[in-house]
């Protein structure tokens, strides 16, 4: 079952700051960001090098606390939740996809895959990363481990394991950035197929033009603001 | 299988194939084998000679005297309601055939022993040997070839070995107490001819009673105890044959604090480099779900399950190593030693888990905090830095669990508070020869000042390798020699013509005969006699009262010294002031050694006062002479006149020396004079080479453990050493430098640590054996040739060999991927 804000949205962010100490005074990266998301949106979050990109990424997905403001993640306020509260909760709604794959080495594909799901406890792991890892059409690889495995090959792991919980939202971090132009776009297919497949709300940033014009929406975080970018 | 153990159990799988993590294993492997081994064999040793002193004893209460007891105080034991039993021990040979061995003879009366059994084999219906028998310690049985019925000869008669002898309490005091005993009955004492007046031998009284009356009867003899007179009872400390013992153990404990040590740093260091390894893999953990809780008990039960392995493992190899330096000290020991306490064998256990858990909860608590937002930005994972006094609490705790199971916290305090400042000291100059060394290889190096460069940035780890390195070599190069070379060197720089046999308890009725036994063999002897004496006056006031605290330390002042008389001065002393007297003197007249009257503050022309066997005599100092203590020959703190002590009942004492074809004249001497003592200073040497060696063996395996533990620390944080460079290097490559450039810069750095490490090892190693030499042994030092080239080249070839096996060669392209993840 989808939860949603009062206004229908999954993800919604209210004037979210975030500030770090830097030597004797605090460095804001952003003061007052705002932003929703739509259940199986597709958003790219695009922008240069050190505009804080990841660190929204972080908060929007509940890993780090703001400063200031609200995060709402499928009708819960993050802000209200402890550690343990939160973690219980992205297990249970929420997958990544990250840049550098980050498949844990002495596990096997099939391994990879069914640890989210063992650490849920799911009697039915092995079966459920099976079936993904056929979906990723991985199902020979199976018993490969990542120093096997291609890195477009690695990246489909990390998919079938972010997919395989059915997540609500999907958060994914330059998931091309690693790969080659070719592997990467067969990525981009795969990626955007499931989304649609399983209407799973998409948040990524990217660099990469192609990959955030295939996303519905846009948005440019510069200089500490958020800014729509028609596609 | 529940997911978390399928989990734990991958993650354990996979962490065996990393340094840090095999170094964490066998690290703690080693500190509970170490544990182990050290809490049985101590228990074992204790509860052998220290604990059960009521069996060591014999008897609730022991007075001992160099002469025998007065029967005063048998009547005073009696009436103060004790029973009581005499025992006259004193060495002798035991001749069979044509073997023979200087064994502690013990003479004993029934009922014996007052507290505590004898065990024999077969076993006896009598508390003690019946009159014409023996029972003899196995020692005696296979060095004489002896069997049960045999006939062995003590002085003038014959005994027939009614039993072998198993265990036995009263084995006396001293170095006595661990030399091959045999018990006879008292009524073989007369017929065997060797105690007359003036004899060396220990009489002992043995008392038992109620609490209350031993209590009161040893206050008693304390309040009236006659100068030859010692009381041991069960409130010492330490009584009869305790203290080889309990220092040997001392020594053994205090050598494995240098292993327990570097176990505890090298489980700490890599505990520190297992969470860091840890970190990605739990912030991907964190970021699929798991809860921080579950995560803290995820890496507490990998630690658990490896302690229980380990514990298991280690207590086994601790039992094992236990049961054979057991034996090695078995041989040696009086009686075999009994059985540790149960609780002992899980020491090692209970340690291990300490250290792994006490130094494993702060790294695996931050675990648990790892920012799972650096998975987005691909740089290091950092864990927040809480939790210090969290950590300071572990190791305050963890050092009064070390200190205590040590139960010498003091000496166990000071030895560690040494070796962390001499660790700090040895680090430091190392670093210091090391930068100085490099300056003028640079030169001619291309890579020269990168060199430099690199020992200015690695000082603190080459400060921690070089300190670790140097204390493991010199200890270890210690204990090597030590158990080896120097009694060796001591016995190679004794002159040729040094006596190696001492005859005692010749009466004056046989020094004719004697003499002229020797002058038949062509063997060069010169019989000193002796008297028995206290001093108790200077100038006429009680030498006691005039004395500082220090000089009433001094040996002379505490027992009765063996007194002599010479109208001639020894040949071997030399005269330092003043001069021998001639013929008649006017008065007494004494010659002093010159260090006791240096101590004393004695003086030509003082008088001092002597108690001889109850009479005053008083003698003037007329000279002062040194004497080498060393030579083997008869020496003497003070010689009288003749006039003056002849007049006392002697004994006379001889040395002479035997070459390995005269040995059969020994046997003869024995045969023709059965009541004399020959003491074969050989055969003692022989002993106390056997025990430096079992002692030096026992701490030398100890040590090679440290040594293990030492590499293993080394290893690791040369691997850790080794992947800064690894990006040092890349960065050169990528500069322009080849990949046999950067190899050479790394493995040049470790050689030049590793020799240096060696060197100075050895000098401080060579100096440590010097003062030895000189302060132990009173001889020259001399250079060990060996130290100086196995130190440098072992450690050497260490540092360069491992450098050389975990350093990887890169590839251009392979230095540009590692550029990039950095």
């Amino acid at each position: 079952m989808t939860l949603l804000t009062p206004d229908g949205f999954i993800l919604e962010a209210q004037n979210v700051a975030k500030s770090f100490p830097a030597q004797e005074q605090r460095l804001e990266l952003f003061s007052a960001l705002s932003l929703q998301v739509k259940p199986g949106e597709s958003l790219a979050i695009i922008g240069r090098s050190g505009a804080g990109k990841s660190t929204l990424l972080s908060l929007l997905a509940g890993l780090d606390q703001p400063s200031s403001g609200h995060i709402k993640l499928a009708g819960r306020d993050l802000s209200l939740m402890d550690d343990a509260q939160r973690a219980a909760f992205r297990s249970q709604y929420i997958s990544f996809i990250f840049q550098s794959f980050h498949l844990l080495p002495e596990l096997s594909s099939l391994d990879n895959v069914r640890l989210p799901l063992e650490i849920r406890g799911d009697k039915q792991a092995e079966q459920h990363a099976l079936q993904w890892l056929k979906e990723v059409g991985l199902e020979k690889r199976v018993h490969h481990y990542p120093a096997q495995l291609s890195g477009g090959e690695q990246q489909r792991v990390a998919i079938a394991r972010a997919f395989v919980t059915s997540p609500q939202l999907l958060f994914a971090d330059e998931p091309t950035g690693n790969l080659d132009d070719e592997t990467g776009q067969q990525i981009i297919e795969q990626l955007f197929r499931l989304n649609a497949e399983q209407q799973t709300t998409l948040i990524l940033i990217t660099h990469d033009p192609d990959l955030a014009s295939r996303c519905q929406r846009c948005v440019t975080l510069n200089n500490g603001h958020l800014t729509e970018r028609s596609l | 299988m529940s997911a978390s153990v399928r989990i734990l159990r991958r993650q354990m799988q996979g962490q065996l194939r990393t340094t840090e993590w095999r170094a964490l294993l066998i690290a703690t492997w080693i500190a509970i084998t170490l544990t182990t081994l050290l809490s049985l064999l101590g228990d074992r040793l204790e509860r052998g000679l220290l604990r059960e002193s009521a069996s060591v004893l014999g008897a609730d209460m022991v007075l001992s005297s160099q002469r025998p007891i007065q029967t005063l105080r048998l009547q005073q034991a009696t009436d103060a309601g004790l029973t009581s039993t005499s025992v006259i021990q004193f060495p002798s040979m035991i001749s069979a055939g044509d073997e023979m061995m200087l064994s502690s003879v013990r003479i004993v009366q029934s009922p014996y022993p007052l507290r505590g059994q004898i065990q024999t084999r077969p076993s006896q219906e009598t508390d003690i040997p019946e009159p014409g028998h023996a029972w003899v310690e196995a020692r005696v049985m296979s060095q004489l070839g002896l069997s049960l019925g045999d006939r062995i000869e003590l002085g003038y008669t014959e005994l027939i070995v009614k039993a072998e002898l198993i265990s036995s309490p009263d084995r006396g005091s001293g170095f006595r107490s661990f030399s091959p005993q045999i018990l006879v009955n008292e009524a073989d004492l007369e017929a065997s001819g060797i105690l007359a007046p003036g004899s060396r031998a220990e009489f002992r009284l043995l008392l038992s009673g109620s609490s209350e009356q031993v209590t009161a009867f040893a206050q008693f003899l304390k309040e009236n105890l006659g100068d030859e007179e010692r009381l041991f009872s069960l409130q010492d400390e330490q009584p009869l044959g305790g203290n080889a013992l309990a220092s040997a153990l001392s020594y053994l404990k205090l050598t494995s604090l240098i292993a327990l040590l570097l176990s505890a740093l090298t489980i700490f260091l890599s505990l520190k480099r297992f969470s860091q390894s840890q970190h990605l893999r739990c912030a991907l953990l964190l970021s699929l779900g798991m809860t921080q809780r579950s995560m803290v008990v995820l890496y507490l039960m990998q630690l658990v399950l490896a302690w229980a392995v380990l514990a298991l493992m280690g207590s086994f190899t601790g039992i094992a190593l236990e049961h054979m330096v057991s034996r090695w000290l078995d041989e040696l020991l009086p009686q075999s030693l009994p059985a540790p306490a149960l609780w002992r064998y899980f020491t090692g256990a209970g340690v291990g888990l300490a250290l792994l858990v006490l130094l494993g909860l702060p790294p695996i608590l931050g675990l648990s905090k790892v920012s799972v937002s650096a998975l987005f930005r691909d740089e290091d994972i950092k864990t927040e830095r809480r939790g210090l006094a969290l950590q300071v609490m572990c190791a305050l705790l963890l050092l009064v669990v070390l200190l205590s199971f040590l139960e010498a916290p003091m000496a166990a305090f000071i030895l560690l508070a040494f070796l962390l400042l001499g660790g700090a000291v040895l680090g430091t100059i190392a670093q210091f020869c090391l930068k100085h060394l490099a300056t003028p290889l640079a030169k001619r190096l291309l890579l020269g000042r990168l060199l430099v460069m690199r020992l200015r940035q690695q000082r603190q780890w080459h400060r921690l390798q070089s300190a670790v390195a140097i204390l493991l070599l010199t200890l270890l190069s210690v204990v090597w020699v030590s158990r080896t070379d120097l009694l060796k060197d001591w016995q190679a720089q004794i002159p040729d013509d040094t006596p190696n046999y001492f005859v005692v308890n010749i009466q004056p009725w046989q020094t004719e005969g004697l003499q002229s036994f020797l002058d038949d063999a062509n063997v060069n002897a010169v019989f000193f006699p002796m008297v028995r004496g206290r001093i108790t006056t200077l100038n006429g006031a009680p030498i006691h009262a005039q004395m500082t605290p220090e000089q009433l330390e001094h040996n002379t002042l505490n027992r009765e010294l063996n007194l002599s008389w010479s109208n001639q001065a020894p040949a071997h002393n030399i005269m330092t002031e003043g001069e021998w007297w001639q013929g008649e003197t006017s008065g007494p007249l004494i010659s002093v050694e010159e260090e006791m009257a240096q101590i004393l503050g004695l003086k030509l022309g003082d008088v001092l006062g002597f108690d001889l066997a109850g009479l005053e005599v008083e003698a003037q100092i007329a000279n002062l002479r040194s004497v080498e203590w060393t030579s083997f020959q008869p020496n003497f703190y003070v010689i009288f006149d003749e006039a003056t002590l002849n007049q006392f009942p002697a004994t006379y004492i001889t040395s002479f020396r035997l070459g390995q074809e005269q040995q059969e004249l020994a046997n003869q001497l024995v045969r023709a004079f059965p009541s004399l003592t020959l003491i074969d200073i050989d055969q003692m040497l022989l002993q106390l080479n056997q025990w430096l060696t079992r002692l030096g063996d026992s701490s030398a395996l100890i040590l090679a453990l440290s040594l293990v533990c030492g590499a293993m620390l080394m290893l690791l944080t040369l691997q850790q050493a080794l992947e800064q460079r690894r990006y040092e290097g890349a960065l050169l490559q990528t500069l322009g430098a080849n990949a046999k450039q950067t190899q050479q810069l790394d493995l040049l750095e470790l050689m030049l640590l590793g020799g240096l490490c060696g060197f100075m090892a050895a000098i401080i190693a060579e100096g440590i054996i010097a003062l030895l030499y000189i302060h132990l042994l009173d001889i020259a030092p001399q250079l060990h040739l060996g130290l100086w080239l196995t130190l440098p080249l072992a450690s050497f070839a260490f540092f360069t060999v491992s450098g050389a096996l975990l350093r990887k060669r890169l590839t251009l392209d392979q230095c540009y991927r590692l550029l990039r993840a950095h």
